[in-house]
């Protein structure tokens, strides 16, 4: 007999919504918080790039990373961050693509699109999502969110923060 | 406008230049003809296309370029991206490997080594004045090609001194990051990031050897790692990422210590003695293999030189110590591409590229919270300019003591701004040349 049900996708949506939205609201210390403590934010800079340790990539943040991150965005002097980054996710598409009866663990996959704005410069970045979530004491953590922007190899400027 | 010899030397002075220098489009066009028209530029690094037919594009300015494996002579082969037909680009952007370039427009088939194979046939070619065999239907090369330790430049101007007399002692740079492989050979591997800086090109070239920004720059990225690396619990490991963002926090007094040494024709490097890639952790299994290879005396003399950035002006910036270069793409007067590669050290621990990709990605990203405030700072550049207020940009800092070698070189301490006016000279000499470029070699 299995362990765990199968969620429902309603389930797995509301924690996209929740996670995304605490994006949009720049609440990097509780979506941080989201990840397990070996969890990372991968967005790779080729399509299907299969390795982010021996491969460049855009984002490859562990929670090192994602704890340095947050405390730049917090300091009076980092001034690529003078201005309020305000953002908007749409999710759609989503599925899940995998899930383990034994461990409760998901494997999600879903479109997105995300307007960010920054000093009067609005950005769209649009693509893939694909995570790997986790049950911890009943509730979803991420071990990893993969973020594939359709552009991934074109140039960028700065991109200010998680997509 | 349009800029007289005259007119271009009251922009340049020994120790300040003026804004229009980084912000006129004419001033722009004129230095991809005179600047970038005249100079080693960088193409790529043979590794890049180790097989013949191997190709990939790039640009000089505004200019495509096709640098390809030709399958003649298997050399490198750099040619202007552009049917001798209609003109039309060849090869879309990009990199493959090909048998031959058709043009997708009339079919004009071009070998790798840049010869017209074919043309559609008619009926009345014979007697038609058109004669496909002229050597004027090829592929139009550069003008100068030359292969340093497999880093590939060009040179559009046939007239150019030749690659080792343009860099001279500078490329000693290459030399050490070679020397860095157990085997004496690098090898281009983890991908390219493309950062789009919209700031005119010399800003991101001077601040490459601009050793008093990172204190105030960088305060924040550095304030934000030591307040982190404070918080671990007492005996855990201290992570790479901090060992990498750490040293841009170093005192005014270190990058005082990080010294410049400038050369001929706008190039330089900082960080002679030490530099903030001195303390890395030693990767165990790598200083082992350095030895085998060079022996405990040799491999030490080797990772004494731990330069920073050394600038190839006006395209090219390595790091040596830590394997990774930045090579400068101007799009317009205000936009350039920033291109980031890696090496793999040849006979070196997986371990070491691990680091070098860990390091591009902390740094040379479009994500790096360090790169961010460095191109803000690029971008307020690019728009405090548009002011009327001030006309000049000053570089005075420790003018009055550049004393040249021997050799041409001149050593200066860190904080001085000799870097940007050893490039300024150059640039000015440059862009007072009239004479025109010659193309063909």
């Amino acid at each position: 007999m299995s362990q765990y049900q199968r969620p429902g996708l309603k389930k797995i949506e509301a924690f996209l919504y929740h996670e995304t939205g605490l994006l949009d609201r720049m609440q990097l210390r509780e979506w941080i918080d989201l990840f397990t403590p070996t969890g990372d934010y991968w967005m790779p800079v080729t399509p299907d790039q299969e390795d982010p340790v021996n491969h460049i990539s855009i984002f490859y943040d562990d929670r090192d990373l994602m704890e340095i991150r947050l405390r730049h965005f917090d300091n009076p002097r980092s001034h690529s961050k003078d201005f309020t980054i305000r953002s908007s996710h749409v999710l759609g598409n989503v599925q899940l693509t995998d899930f383990d009866e034994g461990t409760g663990d998901c494997q999600v996959k879903c479109n997105f699109q995300c307007v960010m704005y920054y000093r009067d410069q609005q950005q769209l970045y649009a693509g893939t999502c694909d995570y790997h979530l986790v049950l911890i004491d009943g509730r979803y953590h991420i071990q990893r969110k993969r973020v594939d922007l359709i552009n991934c190899d074109a140039p960028h400027g700065s991109i200010q923060t998680y997509v | 406008m349009s800029y007289s010899v005259e007119d271009i030397e009251k922009l340049v002075e020994p120790a300040r230049v003026h804004r229009k220098v980084y912000t006129d489009e004419e001033i722009f066009d004129l230095e991809m003809e005179r600047v970038w028209g005249r100079t080693w530029i960088f193409a790529g690094h043979a590794s890049e296309v180790p097989n013949a037919g191997d190709y990939k594009t790039f640009n000089i300015g505004s200019q495509s370029m096709l640098m390809v494996r030709n399958r003649t002579n298997d050399d490198i082969s750099v040619f202007y991206n552009r049917c001798t037909h209609k003109g039309a680009k060849l090869v879309g952007d990009g990199k493959g490997c090909a048998k031959a370039f058709r043009c997708p427009y009339h079919a004009w088939t071009f070998a790798t080594d840049g010869k017209l194979l074919a043309t559609p046939p008619t009926k009345t070619l014979e007697t038609s004045g058109f004669a496909p065999d002229d050597p004027e239907y090829n592929l139009r090369p550069a003008a100068q090609i030359d292969v340093y330790h497999g880093f590939v430049f060009v040179n559009l101007d046939a007239n150019a001194p030749n690659l080792n007399e343009y860099f001279g002692d500078s490329l000693t740079s290459i030399d050490n990051m070679v020397e860095r492989s157990p085997e004496g050979e690098l090898e281009i591997a983890g991908g390219v990031l493309r950062y789009r800086h919209d700031c005119n090109w010399k800003s991101f070239v001077e601040n490459l050897n601009d050793n008093m920004h990172p204190m105030a720059t960088h305060q924040s990225a550095i304030e934000a790692c030591q307040s982190y690396a404070k918080e671990l619990p007492e005996g855990q490991e201290v992570p790479e990422t901090v060992h990498i963002l750490g040293p841009f926090g170093s005192s005014y007094d270190f990058f005082e210590d990080m010294s410049h040494v400038v050369f001929p024709n706008g190039h330089s490097y900082s960080g002679n003695k030490v530099s903030i890639h001195s303390a890395y952790p030693p990767v165990p299994d790598y200083v082992e293999a350095m030895e085998t290879s060079y022996g405990k005396e040799k491999t030490k003399e080797i990772f004494s030189c731990a330069r920073h950035n050394t600038v190839y002006y006006p395209s090219l910036t390595i790091k040596g110590a830590i394997q990774a270069i930045r090579v400068v793409r101007p799009i317009s007067v205000n936009c350039t591409d920033i291109e980031t590669y890696t090496f793999r050290l040849k006979g070196a621990p997986d371990e070491m590229l691990k680091r070098t990709l860990l390091y591009s990605r902390l740094i040379n990203s479009p994500s790096s919270i360090v790169g961010a405030d460095d191109l803000e700072v690029y971008e307020r550049v690019q728009s405090g300019l548009r002011s009327q207020g001030h006309d000049w940009v000053s570089m005075e800092r420790q003018k009055d003591n550049d004393e040249p070698q021997a050799d041409g070189s001149i050593e200066a301490t860190g904080s001085s701004e000799l870097p940007f006016r050893n490039q300024y000279k150059y640039w000015l000499q440059l862009m007072t040349n009239t004479d025109t470029v010659k193309i063909k070699a």
